[in-house]
């Protein structure tokens, strides 16, 4: 228990003094999930959507897909981006290996189909007549799809937080697109094996601890809009 | 509002689910379409609605596609009263200003609908804890607030306890009489279909089977499988009128091994069958009721019992 009481006095510490290195630390790490979590929506609501709506051969395939999706090991994802995006990789001219942007990629299809299942749950949950409740109401197709994303706020904003959860947590695929650079991309959790495998694990606990705030600060303004909606 | 279907087929993953060469609804103000599960009704509704199209044929809301007509000019009340998150005040809000009312007409329409419907005191609940009945009676409230020129209703009835069902099925007349709209309704039940149409479209299997003044239709089925589905008992080319068979009286109509005797409350009678149907004849009040295994005769008056053709069509 000791070094628990330590880590959390260096985590104190480190917060209060403001440390350069661990805020920027901490800045990449909102930056790289938050991007791959907000692409993530960008794509996955609309698949969700349609996934739950939608009737077409191989439906259950692709749902089968999702759900293998939502439990896929970050480093598989990570190695995969990684042999995609390697100098000698089919699209490493593109010269994205060892960047924030490779681990935003990663992170993005780790958290997809999250936000897949999450959405395909959230709408199947909903009264099969609503959207053609809302048709014959006179609601065109936009503004139907605005209401039926509304009535489903809760499972969203789940996906939501399911999402972010799944990739600001995650260190495989960071570890293996972005290359745990000191000053580049060095993330939360690849900073942590690092101090870790160095035995300061004092700054190792303390690391993990604004990981575990600063994850629970994200979720907890989602929680409060989340029940707000209900 | 007039509601054509011409040259009508609807089909159902490659099934034919409706055939209706030619029919128009809506020359009178309530009209039941009436018939068992999987005859097409609920089809005929949505069609009706511009939710679906047919496979072959039109639909017309006086003269207009009803896939086009239907969104501004129909209100569909659908079998599960389903709302949105909600109280049942912003639910009907909701539908009114999707139909483009402003605030004040808004206003005026749901509180108009609320007193018809029986629903003043519900509009603050939230719509998502409602009882069945209650339930009902907003979906119906919501329907008839866009005091659209046609209002289409799915089983208005179905699900409901029986008091709730009585309830409602006492105001209904009432409440689609004071909309002043074109009505097709549809049900499964014969008395649902007397007690609120004046104008009744049997349906079996796909087919309009009868169509008519309601209770001429009941009073005359057109054919032997119509009047089946009415209630009247089948034998040969006969069909005797639902609750006109009683055991003796005058010159037989129909014989039969009784299985058991039940009681109906207000009488006795005799059950049974006859052709592989059953037959049901109502004991005289004061008479010996039968025993199970008894041979039985039952008559019934002369203008009970209709006669139909080879074709199985009404004879005139």
């Amino acid at each position: 228990m000791g070094e628990f009481w330590a880590g959390l006095a260096e985590a104190v510490r480190l917060i209060v003094s403001g440390d350069r290195e661990v805020r920027e630390i901490a800045l990449r790490t909102v930056y790289v999930s938050g991007a791959a979590t907000a692409l993530a929506m960008l794509a996955g609501v609309p698949a969700g959507y349609a996934l739950a709506r939608s009737r077409f051969p191989g439906r259950m395939l692709v749902l089968g897909a999702v759900n293998t999706g939502m439990g896929m090991p970050p480093v598989v994802v990570g190695l995969v981006v990684w042999l995609l995006l390697v100098r000698s990789g089919p699209l490493g001219g593109l010269e994205l290996i060892y960047t924030k942007e490779a681990m935003v990629i990663a992170q993005f299809l780790i958290a997809t189909p999250l936000v897949i299942g999450f959405t395909t749950a959230a709408v199947q949950a909903l009264p099969p007549e609503l959207p053609e409740l809302l048709q014959m109401l006179g609601a065109g197709r936009l503004r139907r799809l605005w209401l039926l994303a509304r009535e489903a706020r809760l499972g969203l904003l789940a996906a939501v937080m399911a999402g972010f959860g799944g990739v600001v947590s995650e260190v495989g695929a960071s570890m293996a697109v972005g290359g745990n650079l000191q000053g580049q991309t060095r993330v939360l959790t690849t900073a942590i094996v690092t101090e870790t495998s160095r035995g300061n694990t004092e700054r190792a606990l303390a690391l993990g601890i604004i990981l575990l705030a600063m994850a629970f600060a994200v979720n907890l303004v989602l929680t409060r809009v989340q029940q707000r909606a209900r | 509002m007039e509601v054509c279907f011409w040259e009508v087929e609807a089909r159902k993953q490659g099934r034919m689910v409706l055939e209706v060469p030619e029919l128009a609804l809506g020359r009178r103000a309530t009209t039941a379409v009436l018939g068992p599960n999987g005859a097409g009704k609920t089809t005929l509704l949505r069609l009706a609605a511009g939710l679906e199209r047919p496979a072959r044929g039109e639909v017309l809301l006086d003269g207009e596609p009803a896939e086009r007509a239907g969104p501004r000019r129909a209100a569909f009340a659908f079998q599960r009263a389903v709302f949105l998150r909600g109280t049942v005040r912003e639910n009907l809000d909701l539908a009114l200003r999707l139909r483009g009312a402003d605030a004040a007409e808004r206003r005026r329409r749901i509180a108009r609908a609320a007193e018809l419907c029986g629903v003043g005191q519900l509009l603050e609940r939230d719509a998502l804890q409602l009882s069945g009945g209650e339930a009902q009676r907003v979906n119906l409230a919501r329907a008839l607030a866009l005091e659209a020129d046609l209002v289409l209703l799915d089983e208005p009835l179905s699900g409901l306890d029986g008091p709730s069902r009585e309830s409602l099925l006492a105001d209904l007349p009432e409440m689609l009489a004071a909309s002043r709209a074109t009505v097709v309704l549809v049900t499964h039940d014969r008395d649902e279909a007397l007690l609120l149409a004046q104008e009744l479209v049997l349906l079996l299997g796909g087919r309009v089977e009868a169509q008519g003044p309601a209770g001429q239709v009941f009073r005359r089925p057109p054919t032997l499988a119509a009047a089946a589905f009415l209630g009247y008992t089948v034998v040969g080319r006969r069909a005797i009128r639902p609750g006109a068979l009683a055991l003796g009286g005058g010159t037989p109509v129909i014989r039969f091994t009784v299985e058991r005797v039940v009681d109906l409350g207000t009488q006795l009678a005799a059950e049974g069958r006859a052709e592989g149907r059953v037959v049901r004849a109502a004991v005289p009040p004061g008479a010996a009721p039968p025993a199970p295994g008894d041979e039985a005769a039952a008559s019934a008056p002369p203008d009970a019992v209709l006669t139909y053709g080879d074709d199985g069509r009404l004879a005139e």
